[in-house]
């Protein structure tokens, strides 16, 4: 009896593959939703525009074209844009991205400083809430990451001047630094009338080993500047706050020609969405298919164990116990347990759910908000009361069942 | 407690579709209020058609099974659930006690499903156990001797003070000197309750402590040493 009453509990927490299935696909699109939440608009080299967003708003790393300097320049320029910033990466630092960028995006787009506060100089850097450094701990950038085998820079050591508070997304893992030190690390725009190195579409990130040797000495201490003319180097993406929808739309419009590519990362993960909800749909069709072999077990169990109780059942009846007591105890038993199986099966796939979404935060930055929706309670509603039908059949069976022939089997 | 039964049987004839001869004929059977009476017989001749008729577990097609004139045969399945809460003791060869349980939550199972455990009731429990040996009523059923869970069916079978006790073969599967005194017992409380007694056993140290002896074979009585006509 106790193995059956196991085997049945272990059936509704078979349950819990369907709850993991569609509490993690929820969050990965809740949580990728708020990582895009501050990026209005975002301009790009043409190429992909799914590889432009998962770069700028989840860092992804990946060699990206770049786009002209004297883009960021118009960009500034244009009256529809309130605010316009460059976005630099390709270094790292202990497995952090370093993302070179401006005090503007760093003001627009984060809740403010933890500790600490804005570079000053090219020898700063702001760190993300979840880059585990001290205020004024040295970072000496490298070339790509560890794992792809990258060199580490030796002309600029940054060091910690603050670190920002949370925000949930990939940036809090980031380490951001002036671009203008990531140009002249890569020896890229030093002097602005020497045209050399200007609009190279060479990324910024896999800038050759020989190109160090030409730019031996940066100022750490000199300031921040970032008045970008025409003449700026290369970028990767430019992030655009538009001051209006209309302008957000105008904007988008003008700049998805020609060399330039311009996406709102919303729209890009609408479509990535629809490609995650078609997986999710296929995964959920097989747990559902696996819930079904489940129930058809349980059932069977169920008459099982009806059938081995049918000498207690017809005892209790023979000693007196009214029938609809015995009925009673039979349904009650076996509620509880299939009730218990759906409860173990809620617990495991939440927990299941919440382990793949931690482990995915270590790896990515992006916290995965893990969470129960109105549905998720429907469906909890109808589980319970399959399980209520399901337990009646026995219940239903005990009823019927005569105690002498039950007690004679 | 219940008033002591008398049982009046008349014209009875169970048959199986598949049985060309019927299973039990009994033409007329009386036994007596407060009567202590042992049913004998080979296997399949009928004795447990018989505790089944007389406890209404089962009902006869044709013909009456009175106790104290109430005659089961018209009472629906139910009714004859009641009656036998209320009227009837039964003790069987398997015990029917439920692991998990202490010997006083055994004993009082079938009064709390019918919620008949009143305040008295849970104190006659109680004696009860004292009075078939059993100095503690918690301890649990499974790990009780055979001949220990006897004596709680019987205590169990005791608790309503019910005008019948049944017993079927109560001490097949105990041991010669726990049937001894499981038998002792189940004859001595009947007396002491006033309570109808009818054993089927094949027991013959059982078979002795009673006044009267039914002998069935094929389903009809061959030999009956007392009571009214048969």
């Amino acid at each position: 009896m106790g193995r059956l009453d196991r085997r049945r509990a272990a059936g509704g927490a078979r349950y819990s593959a369907g709850v993991t299935v569609t509490l993690q696909e929820r969050a990965l699109r809740l949580g990728s939703a708020r990582a895009a939440d501050k990026f209005d608009l975002v301009v790009g080299a043409a190429g992909s525009e799914t590889q432009l967003v998962l770069s700028s708003v989840f860092l992804q790393p990946a060699a990206l074209p770049l786009m002209d300097g004297d883009v960021l320049a118009r960009l500034n320029a244009d009256p529809r844009v309130a605010w316009a910033a460059p976005v630099a990466f390709g270094d790292s630092f202990a497995g952090y991205p370093l993302v070179g960028t401006t005090t503007t995006l760093i003001q627009n787009t984060s809740p403010g400083f933890a500790e600490g506060g804005m570079f000053v100089t090219e020898g700063q850097a702001v760190i993300g809430a979840a880059v585990h450094l001290r205020l004024g701990a040295e970072i000496k950038p490298m070339h790509g990451t560890a794992e792809t085998g990258g060199e580490t820079h030796t002309e600029l050591v940054y060091h910690v001047s603050g670190r920002l508070k949370p925000t949930g997304t990939p940036w809090d893992r980031a380490i951001l630094v002036p671009v203008q030190a990531v140009w002249h690390i890569h020896g890229l725009g030093e002097e602005h009338d020497d045209d050399d190195h200007g609009g190279t579409a060479e990324s910024t990130a896999p800038a050759h080993a020989e190109d160090h040797d030409h730019h031996g000495a940066i100022d750490a201490d000199a300031p921040v500047n970032e008045d970008f003319d025409a003449h700026a180097p290369g970028l990767p993406a430019i992030l655009v706050k538009p001051k209006s929808i209309a302008d957000a739309y105008k904007l988008r419009q003008d700049f998805r020609q020609g060399a330039t590519l311009a996406v709102f990362p919303g729209e890009v993960l609408t479509s990535l969405y629809a490609t995650l909800g078609d997986a999710r749909q296929v995964l959920s069709a097989v747990a559902i298919g696996a819930q079904g072999l489940v129930a058809a077990a349980l059932i069977l169990v169920t008459v099982v164990h009806i059938g081995q109780r049918r000498r207690q059942i017809g005892a209790l009846r023979a000693f007196g116990a009214p029938r609809l007591a015995v009925v009673t105890i039979v349904w009650l038993e076996l509620f509880a347990l299939v009730l218990l199986g759906i409860g173990l099966g809620y617990l495991i796939g939440y927990g299941a759910a919440l382990t793949i979404a931690d482990r995915f935060t270590v790896q990515n930055g992006l916290i995965l908000p893990v969470e129960f929706a109105r549905q998720d309670l429907w469906q909890a509603i109808g589980m319970v009361a399959f399980a209520a039908i399901l337990s009646a059949i026995p219940a239903i069976l005990a009823y019927r069942q005569s105690p002498v022939t039950a007690l004679r089997s | 407690m219940t008033a002591m039964q008398s049982l009046d049987i008349q014209d009875i004839a169970v048959r199986y579709p598949d049985l060309p001869a019927a299973v039990l004929a009994i033409p007329r059977l009386v036994i007596a209020a407060g009567e202590q009476v042992v049913i004998t017989g080979a296997s399949g001749s009928g004795k447990s058609t018989f505790v089944n008729l007389v406890t209404g577990l089962e009902r006869p097609k044709t013909g009456r099974v009175a106790w104290n004139d109430v005659d089961l045969a018209a009472y629906s399945e139910s009714a004859r659930d009641r009656w036998r809460a209320g009227n009837v003791g039964l003790v069987m060869q398997d015990f029917h006690l439920f692991p998990g349980l202490s010997a006083l939550d055994n004993v009082l199972l079938p009064a709390r499903l019918s919620g008949a455990a009143t305040v008295p009731r849970i104190a006659r429990a109680h004696d009860l156990l004292t009075q078939v040996g059993l100095g503690r009523p918690g301890q649990r059923i499974e790990t009780m001797s055979r001949g220990e869970m006897q004596r709680v069916a019987v205590a169990r079978a005791l608790l309503r003070s019910p005008g019948l006790i049944v017993a079927d073969e109560p001490t097949a599967s105990l041991d010669p000197e726990s049937g001894a005194a499981v038998g002792q017992l189940l004859v001595d409380l009947a007396r002491a309750e006033g309570s109808t007694l009818i054993v089927v056993s094949h027991d013959p140290r059982l078979i002795a402590l009673l006044d009267r002896r039914i002998d069935l074979a094929a389903g009809e009585i061959v030999a009956d040493n007392g009571g009214g006509p048969s």
